[in-house]
């Protein structure tokens, strides 16, 4: 999954190097690892072992104990993700965190191109707007998420303004509503991060294709179609990828904002569900094998992303 | 994350809408209106934010939406400030996002470097790893992370054990290295025949151009240990040790039993407390984090 | 890649897993018998800190050489988080002063507790504090991991000014039974005296039931708990007629389907709470109240109304090194005197028999609280089984799907929850 190499489409090979640092660079092996030491360390204690303790976790009946006290913790084959498939809130969740993707991937996408093809120009204010599109990515979720529920509570402005049009039960508490509002809500919030990629991968589309287009007299959306989307690919494959790993890890929202996945699960996440077994029931043994069923799940998706975002080159 | 990325340091290229462009009549009205509609959207809820947290009783109406002289009051602020040490907490905040800030700079440009130009056994490897553990949920971590460092470490209460899953990001590694394998290599091997050794080279080469690349990892840096909150909520069992987002969410959770007069306006007010230090920072730094053709064309 | 990626991890994962050193916890054998300085956690209730500060002064004046440290428990959205995160590290207090009964059957399981039994004298001591309740917070072992130490017998909570604005009696309200709790909520919400009757928070926590479902469940079955020899109570008459009642006020949306951002009650939002007598000091000057007990099908008088204890016990960690110092500061911090002192700090009701009879001067100032007294003789406690927490979060999960979001008959999911929960409590 080297989303890394798509982004840099014209980097001059960053694994091959002209000949003379070839050379030169056999002789340098060990600076590589010692640069990169303190990173593989701390991917080892950090994410590998608590991987690996997990994964074995997810094998075995286990709880977490005082330290001194020994209990045997009992291979149970693949009982535990049994368990995780048999469960109709883990079936609930991935269904949920489907219908969350299918609305906030293709939303971020296109209003994240939108937002910065408008903002690639020189214009008043510019630092403005680009400023305010910033401000929800920067403000952490648990601000933003008070700030949503008094906007969508039943009571709340949202309601007050639409009237009659607002939808009842209320939009967080409407089993059809609530994991759009989620998406919204995560699409509002992630998108200056993905307007400053686009930005960034506009500065790359060259001028000329531009000039060719506007010479063949195509209007603006043409180009836009023709010159702007094909130019910024690379960039889509990032912003789809990444995208879809925030989204399958949505966890914030729906334990805040639809009080612990609400109504009647209807907002239920994979990553809700792994926290209240692992940490609030002390069912770590459940909690591992989903997260490893939604690791492995989020890894596929993001390849297929990946491959469907790069087809065209 | 790849804002950098394209922001080459060395041979500026004619941009798509190059400042000087003309624009077809009628596209720039149509350019503004667009930004002026999402910048709304965007800044409606912040404005709501700071209107509920001076309210002295909430007032969820559209009216309500307007602040009104009768209906405002600091003293949702006041009462924040008298039920946790914010000073103390905005010290443990700054403690914790520096720590991590720091520890990502040193290593993770390093490591980023490395990934970028130097040839070693395992860096595609490392590579690939860079990316998996992006998809790995922290919350299926956090255990066996606290059974290791609060238990077998002994880092409970401990500013090392709160910094220790975040020092180095990994998106901020990412980007650095997608930065570097961007700057041509003829910059770097002037340098090596020169003599200067590797830490040298990325020392005197390679950070002086990346600039953007660092502003923007300090900014994706910066959030995340600055908005965590069940990390150090689960390190920390003494009130002097937690952060901002833990003192406030202890203070919201328990705005009841507190006995404050406005709830509603008691949790604006501490969104708009945390908010307030990274909108600062952001706002600060902001155009040094994309500093495009276009802001160099605007800015001369 | 990915292969090699995999092994490389796996060996390096195995090396660190390896180097890192295990810290065992403290030998009980010594640990039983040690006097000197323990930590106590209080919960982060401002009049609790206030009671427990001035409770651990009057310890350390008395006992320089035994010191007491007082902290408060990072509360987040349960401090029963922070606790079970406390054992796995082994650096929990001494003493808990705010555990849950609903938690003790987990922690047992995580060596987390120190049986009370230990020390000579303990059970002798409970049951004479707390009388015939005793029986409730003692394990299936026979053994007590949790000191019963004070409760907050749920009722009904009531605005004055609202009911007065609704045409209800605010005096006397006699809203006992079924039909006349739901009339008057309607009354309430039609005039417009406030958007909604009750408002408990419709969240899907496993601890939420304790506040709506769980007191209605009690007062209509005369005192039955969800659980009774590993058998679920609920798929009954009783259960049936309590799930109904909800059923109504949120059908009739007389009690609202979101949590309210705030307090409903102190801002008028609603007229009615689930509470126990904590929260007078709460509202006090906010809201001008009155209270009454939870209603029952067809109606009881309200001395014979059994309600849910919302209780919290004392509990002693394993990893504290000097076990007879806590259970000393134990046996102090139940003692009459500062009970007395709990009582006319938090109103909140010790768990010690005759309260009436011998704190009555201070229940004649405050005539308030002697309904909350008197309903602390009969609570109900939440049941210690194996399993405890799952079990109430299986109930939630069905009630929420049915009483609150009407996505099933409640009677279904009655007996659905009563099915899945005999099925948990099996498995344990």
């Amino acid at each position: 999954m080297s989303t890394a190499t798509a982004t840099a489409p014209r980097s001059p090979a960053p694994g091959r190097p002209p000949a003379t640092a070839d050379r030169r660079r056999r002789f340098l092996p060990r600076v590589g690892h010692w640069f990169v030491t303190p990173y593989v360390v701390f991917l080892l204690v950090v994410f590998a072992y608590p991987l690996l303790y997990n994964l074995w976790i997810s094998f075995h009946r286990f709880y977490f104990t005082a330290p001194g006290a020994h209990v045997p913790s009992r291979w149970v084959g693949f009982a535990n993700y049994r368990d995780v498939f048999a469960d109709p809130v883990v079936r609930k969740s991935f269904v949920n965190i489907g219908i969350f993707l299918v609305i906030n991937v293709p939303l971020t996408v296109v209003l994240a191109l939108v937002l910065a093809a408008a903002l690639n120009a020189k214009l008043p204010f510019r630092g403005f707007f680009r400023a305010a599109f910033y401000l929800p990515y920067v403000t952490a979720s648990v601000a933003l998420v008070a700030v949503w529920s008094f906007l969508f509570g039943s009571d709340g402005l949202v309601d007050k303004v639409l009237g009659p049009l607002a939808p009842d039960p209320s939009w967080l508490v409407n089993s059809t509503w609530a994991m759009p509002v989620l998406a919204f809500f995560v699409t509002w919030k992630q998108l200056g991060f993905f307007v400053m990629l686009y930005l960034a991968a506009l500065q790359n589309v060259s001028g000329e294709l531009y000039d060719a287009a506007s010479v063949d007299g195509a209007d603006t959306l043409r180009t836009f179609l023709s010159v702007t989307v094909p130019g910024v690919r690379p960039a889509t494959t990032v912003v789809t990828v990444f995208a879809i790993i925030t989204g399958s890890n949505l966890f914030t929202e729906p334990y805040l904002l639809t009080g612990g996945g609400g109504p009647a699960d209807a907002s239920v996440s994979p990553v809700l569900v792994m926290y209240q077994k692992g940490i609030e029931q002390a069912h770590p043994d459940f909690a591992a094998a989903l997260g490893v069923v939604l690791v492995v799940l989020v890894v596929a998706l993001s390849l297929i992303a990946r491959r469907f975002t790069e087809k065209g080159d | 994350m790849t804002a950098s990325v394209a922001e080459r340091p060395t041979a500026p290229r004619s941009p798509a809408t190059a400042p000087g462009r003309p624009e077809r009549a009628g596209l720039r009205p149509a350019r503004l209106a667009v930004l002026l509609v999402a910048a709304v959207a965007f800044l409606f809820p912040f404005y709501y934010m700071i209107v509920g947290s001076l309210q002295k009783t909430p007032d969820s109406t559209i009216a309500g939406a307007v602040p009104h002289p009768s209906n405002t009051t600091g003293a949702d602020y006041s009462q924040i400030d008298s039920a946790i040490h914010l000073g103390r907490s905005l010290l443990n905040s700054g403690i914790f996002t520096i720590g991590v800030l720091l520890c990502t700079l040193v290593f993770g440009l390093m490591a980023g470097y490395a990934l970028a130009r130097l040839r070693f056994a395992g860096r595609s490897s490392l590579l690939t790893s860079l990316i998996l553990v992006q998809a790995v949920p922290f919350q299926l971590l956090v255990l066996p992370l606290y059974v290791l460092i609060v238990r077998d470490y002994g880092l409970g209460d401990n500013y090392l054990g709160m910094i220790l899953p975040f020092a180095i990001n990994s998106t901020a590694v990412f980007v650095f290295r997608q930065f570097f394998v961007q700057i041509p290599a003829e910059m770097f091997e002037q340098a090596r025949i020169d003599g200067a050794g590797e830490l040298t080279v990325l020392w005197r080469i390679a950070i002086p151009v990346a600039r953007p690349a660092i502003l923007t990892g300090v900014l994706l840096t910066f959030i995340g240990p600055w908005n965590e909150f069940l990390w150090p909520f689960l390190v920390t069992k003494d009130q002097n040790m937690e952060p901002l987002a833990v003192s406030l969410a202890n203070f919201t959770s328990n705005l009841q039993a507190t006995l404050v007069a406005n709830p509603t306006g008691g949790i604006m007010a501490a969104a708009v407390i945390l908010a307030i230090p990274a909108v600062v920072l952001f706002l600060v730094f902001q155009r040094h984090f994309t500093s495009t053709h276009i802001d160099a064309g605007v800015k001369g | 890649m990915f292969r090699r990626t995999a092994l490389a991890l796996v060996a390096l994962g195995l090396v660190a897993a390896t180097s890192s050193c295990a810290r065992s916890g403290p030998d009980p054998a010594v640990a039983d018998t040690s006097r000197g300085p323990i930590t106590v956690w209080l919960s982060d209730n401002a009049q609790e800190i206030g009671w427990g500060n001035a409770m651990v002064a009057d310890w350390n004046r008395q006992h320089p050489d035994q010191k007491v440290t007082a902290r408060q428990i990072p509360a987040g959205k349960t401090s029963e988080e922070a606790e079970s995160a406390s054992i796995i590290a082994g650096n929990s207090a001494c003493l808990v002063f705010n555990g849950s009964p609903a938690s003790v059957p987990q922690f047992q399981q995580q060596a987390g507790l120190v049986a009370l039994n230990t020390f000579p004298g303990a059970a002798a001591y409970i049951k004479a504090r707390t009388g015939a309740r005793a029986a409730q917070y003692e394990s299936a072992d026979g053994e007590f991991y949790q000191m019963p130490w004070k409760t907050n017998p749920v009722m009904i909570l009531y605005n004055k000014k609202i009911f007065a604005k609704a045409g209800i009696d605010p005096d006397h309200p006699d809203l006992t039974t079924y039909a006349r709790f739901v009339a008057a909520s309607k009354k309430i919400v039609s005039s417009g005296a406030a958007p909604s009757a009750i408002w408990p928070s419709p969240a899907s926590d496993f601890f939420q039931p304790w506040y709506d479902y769980y007191p209605a469940f009690i007062a209509q079955s005369h005192g039955q708990p969800l659980v009774k020899d590993g058998k679920p109570q609920f798929d009954s008459p009783a259960g049936r007629a309590a799930m109904d009642f909800w059923n109504t006020l949120y059908r009739d949306k007389l009690a609202p389907q979101e949590a309210y951002p705030g307090d409903a009650m102190a801002e008028g939002r609603t007229a009615m709470a689930t509470v126990g007598p904590w929260a007078i000091a709460a509202y006090q000057g906010k809201v001008d109240w009155g209270v009454m007990p939870v209603p029952t099908q067809n109606g009881m008088p309200a001395d014979q109304v059994h309600t849910f204890s919302d209780e919290k016990s004392v509990d002693m960690f394993t990893a504290c090194k000097n076990r007879l110092t806590a259970w000393d500061v134990l046996k102090f911090a139940t003692s009459e005197q500062q009970d007395g002192k709990l009582l006319s700090a938090t109103g909140q009701m010790p768990m010690r028999t005759n309260l009436l009879g011998t704190y009555a001067s201070w229940f004649a100032r405050n005539a308030g609280y002697r309904p909350f007294a008197d309903a602390a003789s009969r609570t109900v406690e939440v049941p210690d089984v194996a399993g405890s927490i799952d079990m109430w979060q299986e109930f939630r999960d069905d009630y929420s799907r049915s009483v609150i979001f009407g996505k099933q008959s409640p009677d279904a999911a009655l007996h659905e929850a009563s099915v899945k929960i005999s099925k948990i409590l099996a498995e344990y």
